[in-house]
């Protein structure tokens, strides 16, 4: 347990008399990638809400570095070292790109935030668009930015929101890529939620599969490919 | 007792019909109206020039309508064409409107008071369980009566009632729905500040006109319309109704305290339930 | 702007009110000076709570007319020397303003205008109705003493005095909120207004940050009040109501938020207008609120960012930067 960089416990969401997330139990190593996949309303974002203290958890526990979280809020969280992106993009409409990524960085504890910040923009290919107001990027770049965000600092867990979503092929290879380098450092651990397979089974080390919002299968992307009940209940036969 | 009672009905019933336009502004485009108090004054003033030349009645059915014609142009070239900017914006368009509307009405009528005759076939008084009451006041309480329980029924039971709702609710799924949110906008718009004008007309008799007037009441139609639960009619009558009460007895009984109050509770509403106001459209 | 350049901008504005104060000898016109620039002063609290929190108050007035009766109440019961009081107007205005504003910023959109609303017309009702101290409906005048920060009275009140006060003031509350606002409090509370959950995501504890935005507001606000009561020596109950709230509001859209002068900006074309117009002045609310309505619905940015397009359209004009 104390080995794990992120844990959850038996964790279940329900409100509203509808139980979003049952029973989840997830873990995270250092500079490991976990792909949660499965299809839409099965619980993936809900359980990316729990675990930064968006969302109120009915039961259960999660862990970040062996500590509980549970009585702390989303900034406390955030300043123990967990970012996360956004599904739908959630920027600083009004400020200049890279003053928001500098901001975050500081706020994250860098020693140097203008340095990292120029570091993430350069990553994200945002670097010459460094003083441009954020409501001026296209959708592309916002959703770059958001990863920006969510990038600066260094955290030592990443929360990854369908981060793919609105990229260009070549920009979702890039970031792949770039999420791989981060991992191999053993700088960064990273929850991934997404939609696309290849990517997911191209970089996670390990994967997570939800179906109403409880795991179903979890394990290594080939394990989790040849799983009986993931291919009938979501990849069919295309895997 | 029983006069402060009536007196209390009488403000409230005006509060009623004043303040149903700006609840029904708000529900439909999310606008609060700065200049409603300024379209109340100018609905009288125009009723004042008009009985000058026909009579009490003539007024009382042209400023409205003169006054819903100007609400639908506010709406085509005001609201309508500052719906994607901020709320912000538009109320401040709506605070640069009451200044020009007071000018207007200073301009042209003057700055000294001016009244207007209570109609002739009203100009009696009626016994009320032991206490004299003027006749063209009952009718007052008798017209917001008509009013709160007409906005009611057709908000209720007519198929423009029925796409007020649904707009007021989600106008982007309503105007999916085909219906003509535009027109339907202007319409609700014209109407209300029809029913400001109206309120205007009607109180003019026993209130003299001034051009403080819109000042007078600008503050007690936010009250209403915050404390009875933004673009709630129910509410808004409500909420008028216990103001005026308040105001008619508050004023002999407990002066400093009756005043006080409804700002107490408007404070109360908005900090506890600001909802209502918060821009549920972004 | 670098601080340097911040620097220097100051010195010149410094130097420029020493000039205007000295050079100017009709009365009349350094009094609408004085007016215009205590008034800039207030709209700049005003436009510092638009700008940074992206909040509009319809009751600013509330610590306008606040610090004028404090002022007022202080020295007619003797209890401190006059520049203490004055002192204590402003403070105690900012640290009332930071208590309230810990609970009141949580409202969100069009709701805290209402609530800022009521709050200030109670004030004013207050005010004009009780009688003793606050002097009721009447106001009361201001018993400043002789000598004020070591100067006789009486000079300071002289108009190029009074104008260079102002002016000073003006100048230097601007030069405070430009380094304030350029480092990390700037980015902080910009972020908590463009997207107050994401703020809180990268780490931001965003209720202090903003309470503390609307203190400041209300401390230069008061710091405007205290000014106007040496100029006129009254307070009245009519500087505490939402009309006076509503003009510095239009004051700060008509000039802009985008750099910091706007409001003050805002303010200078209030009153020099206003006097431009002579006979006409009758009417100049109803003129105001046409310019309101145009600058809203046509240029946004107000006047300021009007001007600061036409430098930058110019071939000596600089990349666009948003900022001082």
């Amino acid at each position: 347990m104390s080995d794990y960089v992120l844990q959850t416990e038996d964790v279940a969401v329900h409100y509203g008399g509808v139980r979003a997330v049952d029973g989840v139990e997830i873990t995270l190593q250092r500079g490991q990638i976990r792909g949660l996949i499965g299809p839409n309303g099965s619980g993936k974002s809900t359980v990316i809400d729990a675990i930064t203290g968006r969302r109120r958890l009915t039961r259960g526990k999660v862990l970040l570095r062996g500590e509980d979280v549970n009585a702390m809020g989303i900034v406390e969280r955030r300043r123990r070292g967990l970012s996360r992106s956004f599904q739908r993009t959630s920027i600083f409409g009004q400020m200049p790109v890279r003053k928001q990524v500098e901001l975050a960085s500081s706020m994250m504890g860098s020693a140097d935030p203008g340095a990292d910040a120029d570091e993430v923009l350069r990553e994200l290919s945002l670097d010459t668009r460094g003083a441009t107001i954020a409501a001026d990027l296209g959708y592309g770049e916002q959703r770059r930015l958001d990863l920006a965000i969510a990038l600066a600092g260094r955290p030592a867990v990443l929360l990854l929101d369908e981060p793919m979503a609105g990229l260009s092929m070549r920009e979702s290879l890039d970031l792949a890529r770039h999420l791989k380098a981060l991992t191999a450092r053993r700088e960064v651990s990273v929850l991934l939620v997404e939609h696309d397979m290849d990517v997911v089974f191209g970089i996670s080390d390990v994967v997570t599969v939800f179906e109403l919002g409880r795991v179903i299968a979890a394990g290594t992307p080939a394990e989790v490919r040849a799983n009986a009940r993931v291919r009938e209940a979501y990849l069919g036969s295309a895997a | 007792m029983l006069i402060h009672l009536f007196n209390g009905l009488v403000h409230g019933t005006l509060l009623i019909v004043m303040c149903s336009g700006l609840a029904l502004i708000y529900g439909l485009r999310r606008v609060v109206n700065f200049a409603h108090g300024s379209l109340y004054m100018l609905g009288a003033y125009l009723g004042y020039s008009i009985a000058l030349h026909s009579n009490f009645w003539v007024a009382l059915l042209v400023a409205p309508a003169l006054m819903a014609l100007l609400g639908a142009l506010l709406d085509r070239w005001g609201f309508r064409l500052l719906q994607d900017r901020d709320p912000l914006s538009v109320v401040l368009v709506t605070f640069g409107l009451l200044l020009v509307i007071e000018d207007f009405v200073q301009t042209v009528w003057g700055k000294s008071n001016l009244s207007i005759a209570t109609p002739a076939t009203l100009a009696f008084p009626v016994d009320l369980l032991g206490t004299q009451v003027p006749a063209y006041r009952l009718a007052v309480i008798a017209l917001g009566a008509a009013v709160a329980l007409g906005l009611t029924l057709w908000l209720r039971f007519s198929r423009a009632g029925l796409y007020v709702r649904a707009a007021s609710t989600d106008p982007v799924t309503t105007a999916m729905q085909g219906v003509n949110t535009d027109a339907l906008s202007a319409f609700v718009v014209g109407l209300g500040t029809a029913l400001a004008g109206l309120a205007g007309v009607v109180a003019a008799p026993f209130l003299s006109l001034s051009p403080s007037m819109s000042s007078d009441v600008i503050i007690d139609s936010f009250i209403v319309v915050v404390v009875g639960g933004l673009g709630s009619l129910a509410g808004a009558f409500v909420a008028a109704m216990l103001l005026g009460l308040l105001q008619a007895f508050g004023a002999v009984w407990l002066p400093e305290a009756s005043v006080l109050l409804p700002f107490m509770l408007m404070v109360g509403v908005l900090l506890w339930k600001p909802e209502g106001f918060a821009g549920s459209r972004t | 702007m670098n601080l340097p350049r911040l620097l220097l901008s100051t010195t010149v504005a410094l130097a420029l009110g020493v000039a205007v104060a000295l050079g100017v000898h009709s009365a009349t016109l350094l009094s609408l000076l004085t007016q215009a620039a205590i008034h800039a002063i207030f709209a700049l609290g005003v436009g510092l709570l638009l700008r940074q929190n992206g909040m509009v108050s319809f009751g600013h007035a509330l610590f306008f007319g606040a610090a004028g009766y404090v002022v007022a109440i202080l020295l007619r019961v003797k209890a401190v020397p006059a520049e203490t009081a004055m002192l204590l107007a402003v403070l105690g205005s900012t640290a009332f303003a930071f208590l309230i504003g810990l609970v009141i910023v949580r409202v969100p959109g069009i709701a805290f205008g209402m609530l800022t609303l009521a709050i200030g017309q109670m004030a004013y009702l207050g005010a004009s109705r009780s009688r003793g101290l606050t002097g009721g409906a009447d106001g009361i005048s201001v018993e400043w003493p002789s000598a004020l920060f070591g100067m006789p009275t009486a000079t300071l009140l002289q108009p190029w005095a009074m104008l260079l006060l102002a002016w000073s003031v003006l100048v230097l509350v601007l030069l405070m909120l430009a380094l304030l606002l350029r480092g990390h409090f700037g980015a902080l509370t910009e972020a908590t207004r463009d997207n107050e959950e994401r703020a809180r995501f990268i780490g931001i504890r965003t209720l202090l940050p903003r309470a503390t935005v609307y203190a400041l507001s209300a401390g230069i606000t008061s710091l405007a009040g205290v000014l106007a009561a040496l100029n006129t020596g009254f307070v009245s109950p009519e500087s505490l109501h939402w009309s006076l709230s509503g003009v510095a509001l239009m004051m700060v859209v008509v000039g802009g938020t985008r750099v910091l002068w706007g409001p003050a900006l805002g303010a200078a074309v209030y009153f020099l207008a206003k006097d431009l117009l002579g006979d006409h002045a009758q009417h100049w609310m109803a003129i105001f609120g046409v310019a309101l309505i145009v600058v809203i619905v046509f240029a946004p940015t107000g006047l300021s960012g009007l001007l600061l397009r036409l430098v930058r359209a110019s071939p000596g004009g600089a990349a666009p930067r948003p900022g001082v």
